[in-house]
């Protein structure tokens, strides 16, 4: 299914902004990173910075694949003082451990002169551990039911803080939520829950949950292949543009796989291109990448247009897309034979990626690219040749099938019925109106990214001032070069006479 | 279920199975069904409810939407199938999966093919289980591919082939649609065509019912002659849409002056 190999994908899909924060902290342990986030998360609420939250965020894919059950222990334990009830709760849904060695060990190494907190820290902290915790859970098939438990106790407790500086930790809780379901095999269920969440979110302006929560949904309906559900959320809903990244990808991968099976493949066309953009790169998601190539290969070949050849070259793609290749054989050359031998060998594979019922609907493309072929080479050939050449059943439906293709603009040309044959004209040339309106999108794609990117530069608070001194700095050292100049000069002055003396 | 409606049930049964069923007398007990259904909360179904009342329910749902096709009453089966998506889809696990089930799906697919809704009929496919494999579903899959590629006359041979009693009952709105489908196409793909083939192409058995249809499509006839000849549309005159061109040069201009 394809939604299986979107997994893989989401589980990387923000580690392309992790890379470049790796570098600087390689040694933490987790528990010493959870920790350090934690401080993160504190000092984003009292400053009313959500930025720190973010990124804290940013790394959890990566944390997430060095939890263990110590390393979760041990931050809690280092975070909570010892009597909070807060951090009996927590600590209950991890198993009772053999701890003391582990974490005792850990604990001096990573954080020797911790001393133990005097309160709870912000809910926020709490909400984030659990979040950790749930896609902890998850990484056993013994515990998913457990995950699924916390993550319910966990939305409710979103839902009794309320406080809008939990929004993207909340944002990321839902996703996990998902999960949880998904793998206990009630996505189905869940579904009144993320509505009811999707509305609250709403009400709240509070854009991340929003996206996150309409990307749920969206996937659990297509999941079902409710696309009917789907397109009415969509249209009833307006996707927030404040979202993340990965949640457009996600976003406008649904919208492409929802209007292809509409027929309004330019829409989808649209929609894959920009999820293709806005993805991570392929060497982190692939899983994602290939999917979205996947349904975007068939989009472009069902709007009659043959893929570049380089695509299937690409090394994430080439494997993933060898059915999909043989099928873009097929269809250029309009053999309807080929097409349907192509068909019938990868049709596991295609049912599997969910696009099959697309393929299938290639058939008259084939037939198109064929007729289209034949125009262009004959000037005038005869219907019984037409079927031969395409392996129709009978010359009647040739004729019907070439009247239907000049009526959609496929070929310019005439059947003269009397003699059976059809007769091919000239064809349009490519320059137009339409030209200057193709440029005319790009360029304005091109002018709002850079408007984006202008919007989107941040100017941190008292910056300048920094700026200033620099400035200073730079003026007195200007001088000072200056001066070291005049004196270089004598120098030089100095040098020149030794050279004029050689 | 109230007693009384299980005797209405039982009625509608009969009544329904008889042949030539009576249908005015099954619209008059599905009226009072409903009312009944409603009534008993089955109409909609609520959580809670007793799985067996629920399949009745649908088989009185199910009878409605047959008897509609056979009243030919196609809004009325748009109503009976919305309702029974809920039985079909959100109750799949709990009830046992009916006969009819996928014959009135077809049914509804043929529908939809007829109203020449092509992206709905696609999207109604897609959220099938089950598809090739089952006749009810596979006919009316073939003949969208037959309508999607031009294969008119497949078309027109498979009206026979229906695999329910109900589908002839869209292959006259069928073959109108393919007809103007097929007119549209020779409109633009032939100057002429003579009279005799006209009538082949277009299913026609019989001249005047040719050239009634020939002059509601406004094509000139020539009788004596013996040929159809079609209206040339004008070629469209290209023009240069000058004012789009100069208001994108402008708001180049601009935004150009915002980034130097």
């Amino acid at each position: 299914m394809a939604d299986v190999e979107m997994k893989p994908a989401e589980d990387h899909k923000d580690d392309g902004e992790k890379v470049e924060e790796a570098p600087k902290k390689i040694p933490p342990t987790p528990a010493a990173e959870i920790k350090s986030n934690i401080a993160l998360i504190e000092r984003a609420v009292s400053t009313l910075e959500p930025r720190f939250t973010h990124r804290v965020l940013r790394n959890l894919n990566a944390l997430r694949k060095r939890l263990d059950d110590a390393a979760l222990r041990e931050a809690i334990d280092g975070v909570y003082p010892s009597e909070s009830s807060v951090k009996k709760q927590l600590l209950n849904w991890l198993p009772a451990a053999s701890t003391s060695d582990t974490s005792m060990d850990i604990d001096t190494s990573a954080t020797p002169a911790a001393k133990p907190p005097q309160q709870d820290p912000v809910p926020e902290a709490e909400v984030y551990i659990r979040l950790l915790i749930i896609h902890h859970l998850l990484t056993d098939k013994a515990t998913y039911a457990k995950a699924l438990e916390l993550s319910n106790e966990t939305t409710e407790k979103i839902h009794a803080y309320n406080r809008r500086s939990l929004d993207p930790i909340s944002a990321k809780v839902w996703y996990a939520v998902e999960r949880a379901y998904e793998f206990n095999d009630k996505l189905a269920e869940a579904r009144p829950f993320f509505l009811a969440a999707h509305r609250t979110a709403s009400l709240r302006h509070d854009d991340e949950t929003q996206a996150s929560l309409i990307n749920r949904l969206l996937r659990s309906y297509l999941q079902y292949n409710l696309y009917e559900q789907a397109d009415k959320l969509v249209s009833k809903t307006t996707f927030p543009s404040s979202a993340a990244n990965s949640q457009h990808a996600r976003y406008h991968y649904y919208l492409g796989r929802i209007r292809a099976v509409q027929l309004n493949y330019s829409d989808a066309h649209a929609n894959l291109q920009q999820a293709i953009r806005r993805a991570p790169s392929a060497t982190i998601a692939p899983g994602f990448y290939q999917a979205v190539h996947k349904l975007s290969v068939v989009v472009e070949l069902l709007m009659g247009d043959i893929p570049d050849r380089g695509l299937f070259r690409y090394p994430v793609l080439e494997k993933a897309l060898v059915g999909y290749f043989e099928i873009v054989k097929a269809v250029r050359t309009g053999s309807l034979s080929q097409f349907q031998t192509t068909l019938a060998k990868y049709a596991s594979q295609f049912e599997a990626d969910k696009t099959y019922t697309l393929i299938a609907r290639l058939r008259q493309n084939v037939i198109k690219t064929g007729i289209r072929r034949l125009s262009l080479s004959y000037s005038r050939i005869s219907l019984r040749d037409i079927c031969v050449k395409l392996h129709l059943d009978s010359e009647e439906d040739a004729e019907y099938i070439v009247g239907k293709a000049i009526r959609d603009g496929v070929i310019e040309g005439r059947i003269v019925h009397e003699k059976g044959w059809m007769e091919c004209g000239g064809q349009k040339s490519g320059y137009g109106p339409e030209v200057s309106e193709v440029f005319t999108r790009r360029i304005s794609y091109c002018l709002e990214l850079h408007n984006q990117s202008v919007k989107a530069m941040r100017y941190p608070l008292n910056a300048h001032r920094k700026e200033l001194a620099a400035a200073e700095g730079a003026r007195e050292r200007e001088k000072e070069l200056a001066k070291e100049i005049q004196e270089g000069g004598d120098l030089d002055d100095d040098d020149g006479g030794l050279g004029d003396g050689f | 279920m109230a007693s009384n409606l299980g005797a209405l049930y039982q009625d509608l049964i009969q009544t329904f199975r008889s042949q030539p069923s009576d249908l005015k007398k099954v619209g008059v007990l599905l009226a009072q069904l409903k009312v009944g259904l409603i009534q008993a909360g089955l109409l909609i179904p609520q959580p809670g409810v007793n799985p067996q009342d629920l399949v009745i329910a649908r088989e009185i749902l199910e009878i409605g939407a047959f008897w509609s096709i056979r009243t030919k009453d196609i809004p009325s089966f748009d109503r009976y199938f919305s309702q029974l998506q809920t039985f079909y889809n959100d109750y799949r696990g709990l009830l046992p999966e009916s006969p009819r089930e996928y014959p009135i799906r077809g049914l509804n697919l043929i529908r939809l093919l007829t109203q020449n809704r092509i992206a709905d009929f696609h999207t109604t496919l897609e959220s099938l289980p089950l598809r090739a494999d089952n006749p009810f579903i596979a006919h009316p899959m073939n003949l969208e591919r037959w309508l999607m590629e031009g294969s008119y006359s497949k078309v027109w041979n498979a009206r026979e082939e229906a695999p329910a009693e109900e589908y002839k009952f869209f292959v006259d709105s069928l073959m109108g649609t393919i007809r103007n489908e097929i007119a549209s196409c020779e409109e633009t793909a032939y100057d002429s065509l003579p009279l005799k083939d006209a009538a082949t192409l277009l299913f026609f058995k019989s001249q005047p019912e040719l050239v009634a249809f020939a002059q509601k499509r406004g094509w000139q006839v020539d009788l004596t002659g013996g040929i159809i000849s079609f209206a040339k549309k004008g070629e469209e005159k290209i023009e240069i849409p000058k004012e789009k061109l100069i208001a994108a040069n402008l708001s180049y201009a601009r935004e150009l002056e915002q980034i130097v």
